[in-house]
């Protein structure tokens, strides 16, 4: 090809890494280097460029969770080691996202139980992980120090850190060095705020993942996109408050009409597809974690991101038949 | 490069005819100045202007319009690379392919599906726009055929897509006049195809591969007279389609390369993915998408991503303000006071419903503004809802007189209290608690005998 796409742009997203494995002072088979991008997604020249990693997400209390995930994976869910497992090695996803959602229950106080299932899916599972703390700012503090103090020395990814509630989360980062989920409201200069308020108390940039906030589609996920493609643009634009990586989890895509009113055989499917769109648009505005609760969807996402990439291409390869007329 | 109005208004006759459809040579200075207007529009330009004002006024990608009637779309007009810089225009049109050998039940069933599924979200419609038929079976009498079997069940836009002129031909017997897309010209046979797509008026696809050489084509095409052009990049893979349409857009907007000035086509049933290649399609420059029918999931989610691209996010989508019932409410239901910014309006209704508690929503006008900035600029405050509450006749809607507020809008609980005399309890800040407080705070409040 005879033209080479260039925008002028000097900035780079900065790294940031997930995971620790042995060598690196943990237990995980591997880690993840993400970010250094240099210009829009997928347009890298550069090989080695990372494809978008691809997370799913579980939890230690299912009473909650959506009812198409608890169908779909059965008794698993009650045991979330099991989950994580699975997770791992049946459904290939690249990342667990831990959420604790005891936390959740009506005064809750058994932080010591918190400890004990970070401990088991650590050993459950080799891969890197995100835990999700507390919901509630009274027991924050006492859920991120022990979230960050059990997972010390595997360089977790610790979420979520806001604009009105993000010392505790950070504090734990610190002492522990892990990561941080720094997530605004959909707009680019509260993304660029927080992760200010963030270096102010000490935490470095690349201890930070920006979390825009992802909308569903169908439910305001255009402005997310936007917000994501901002983000990005003044990253490379030099701005280096927004040049962190960006996760996305469209969380409330199996709560959405469409999804939850569609016919018993089609709830899978519709929830898969709703998920796989969301995610595809949400890694070409930029974020590089993707973040899904359906078991099939992480597969073809990962399929897909992986054929980007290397460029594999027609029709040989077939696609796993969720397609017909 | 791009001229200014009145440059442009010295190079035009100035007779002020209105053939244009402008009511003066001035206005239409100022829109072909904007990228609005075609230069063609202009039946008495000399040449001299006409090769000067040609490549810089027209839009920077041409808008064509493909199939006649109700189900026609225009594609194309489009002016930056993201739509956060301005806006999108004209979605993608989104096509099934079928191929001409299967059976007549097989393209009949495709195409009724085209012509009747309507998905509405938001108060739209959303639908496919047309068929593609595929002369697989090479033959000019098959291909014929099939197009006939399209066409006598629905009268919607179509792809012809064979680069053999006979079949072409054949086909353009039946729909000649409906101005179907010609899919395709190549560097091998684009003088032939010129000629057929010149006597039907027809839009023509050209395919290569390469912006070089797809520029070359379109170069050549056009000196053979044919201005309706889309361009099939033939992409390698997804990431050569993102790679091209990307670059294609940027130095069209630009007007760095005028020839590369079209919207562009994507056959998603050539990538291993379809769903993957469509919904890049969507998200990246693509204008007539092409795909073997879709299931139903696959479909609703396709349709709803290029809705939520292609909205306008100048503006804020806005629900109409009123009482809306979530379930059926009796008189005793709590009333949930909220602003008409849709986003708002779905997400709140979304949780209210899986509450499993009926209810009304009573939605204010607040221009579009989520319930936090609302409440910062005033537009939310105790007149609307008073207003509000008595334009939408909440009182005769139930027996009692409790409004629920949005967690934001707490401090203005007690002014609302009194410019409304009604009693105001202050619900959670996030809609997803809200099934939480209806059965825990509201069930248990004074107002539910």
């Amino acid at each position: 090809m005879g033209y080479n796409l260039t925008f002028g742009w000097s900035g780079k997203i900065g790294r940031i890494t997930l995971g620790a494995t042995r060598a690196e002072g943990g237990t995980r088979k591997k880690s993840y280097n993400i970010g250094g991008g240099t210009t829009l997604p997928f347009l890298e020249s550069d090989p080695s460029s990372a494809a978008p990693l691809v997370a799913l997400e579980i939890c230690d209390d299912p009473e909650y969770w959506s009812p198409i995930v608890k169908n779909y994976c059965g008794n698993l869910v009650e045991n979330v080691d099991t989950w994580a497992q699975t997770a791992e090695r049946v459904y290939g996803a690249d990342l667990i996202r831990l959420y604790l959602t005891s936390t959740r229950q009506r005064n809750f106080s058994d932080i010591a139980s918190l400890g004990k299932t970070i401990e088991s899916v650590l050993r459950s599972t080799v891969l890197p992980l995100i835990v999700e703390g507390s919901n509630e700012p009274r027991i924050d503090s006492e859920v991120f120090q022990m979230c960050g103090e059990t997972a010390q020395g595997e360089r977790i990814l610790l979420g979520t850190a806001e604009a009105d509630r993000y010392r505790s989360i950070a504090a734990a980062a610190l002492a522990y060095n892990h990561s941080v989920i720094a997530q605004s409201p959909i707009d680019v200069n509260l993304a660029k705020q927080l992760n200010i308020l963030l270096r102010e108390i000490g935490l470095p940039r690349d201890h930070i993942v920006i979390d825009p906030y992802t909308g569903a589609l169908g439910y305001g996920f255009e402005y997310s996109f936007s917000a994501m493609e901002r983000i990005r643009f003044s990253a490379l634009k030099g701005d280096a408050d927004l040049s962190m990586p960006m996760i996305s989890s469209a969380i409330d895509s199996l709560a959405i009409k469409e999804v939850r009113e569609a016919e018993p055989s089609l709830q899978d499917s519709m929830a898969v597809q709703w998920e796989f769109y969301t995610g595809m648009a949400a890694a070409v505005a930029g974020a590089e974690i993707i973040c899904v609760r359906h078991p099939k969807t992480v597969i073809m996402l990962k399929n897909a991101f992986e054929s980007i990439r290397n460029g594999a291409g027609f029709q040989e390869v077939k696609q796993d038949g969720t397609q017909g007329a | 490069m791009a001229l200014k109005a009145l440059d442009i208004y010295k190079l035009l006759p100035k007779k002020n005819c209105k053939e244009c459809g402008d009511p003066t040579c001035l206005t239409f200075a100022m829109k072909l100045a904007g990228g609005k207007a075609d230069i063609d529009l202009c039946p008495y330009l000399e040449n001299g202007a006409k090769s000067i004002l040609g490549a810089t006024t027209r839009p920077p990608i041409r808008l064509v319009k493909i199939g006649v009637g109700e189900r026609s779309f225009a594609v194309g007009e489009e002016f930056v690379l993201y739509r956060h810089d301005k806006t999108f225009h004209h979605p993608p049109g989104i096509l099934f392919k079928v191929s001409d050998t299967l059976t007549p039940e097989e393209i009949c069933g495709a195409t009724i599906r085209v012509r009747d599924e309507i998905f509405t979200r938001i108060g739209s419609d959303l639908r496919f726009n047309g068929i593609a038929i595929a002369n697989t079976s090479g033959s000019p009498e098959v291909f014929a055929r099939a197009v006939a079997t399209v066409e006598e069940n629905a009268d919607l836009p179509l792809v012809l897509m064979t680069e053999n002129t006979e079949s072409l031909n054949a086909a353009l017997v039946q729909v000649g006049s409906y101005q179907p897309l010609i899919h395709a010209a190549t560097t091998e046979n684009f003088r032939e195809m010129c000629v057929v797509a010149k006597k039907h008026n027809c839009p023509m696809v050209i395919k290569a591969h390469g912006i070089d050489d797809l520029a070359a084509l379109s170069k050549d095409c056009l000196s053979e007279g044919v201005k309706k052009i889309v361009m099939d990049v033939c992409p390698q893979s997804l990431g050569d389609y993102i790679a091209t349409a990307t670059a294609i857009r940027k130095l069209a907007i630009t007007r760095a390369v005028p020839d590369l000035g079209y919207p562009v086509f994507l056959d998603a049933g050539c990538l291993c993915f379809q769903d993957a290649a469509i919904a890049l399609g969507i998200v990246k420059y693509a204008s007539v998408i092409v795909t073997p029918p879709l299931n139903q999931a696959s479909s609703k989610a396709a349709l709803t991503l290029r809705q939520n691209i292609y909205t306008d996010p100048q503006k804020p989508i806005q629900m109409n303000p009123g009482l809306y019932r979530v379930g059926t409410p009796g008189k005793n239901a709590p009333v949930l006071v909220t602003v008409n910014f849709s986003l708002t309006f779905f997400t709140l209704q979304g949780y209210l419903e899986s509450s499993r508690v009926p209810c009304f929503m009573l939605i204010v006008d607040t221009e579009g503004l989520s319930v936090l900035t609302a409440v910062a600029a005033g537009k939310f405050n105790e007149t609307l809802v008073r207003d509000s509450v008595k334009k939408f006749n909440v009182e005769n809607e139930v027996s009692h007189k409790t409004l629920i507020i949005p967690g934001y809008a707490a401090p203005l609980s007690g002014r609302i209290e009194e410019a409304t005399g009604w009693k105001v309890m202050v619900g959670p800040r996030d809609a997803a608690e809200i099934g939480e407080y209806l059965h825990e705070v509201w069930s248990k409040s004074t107002t539910v005998i």
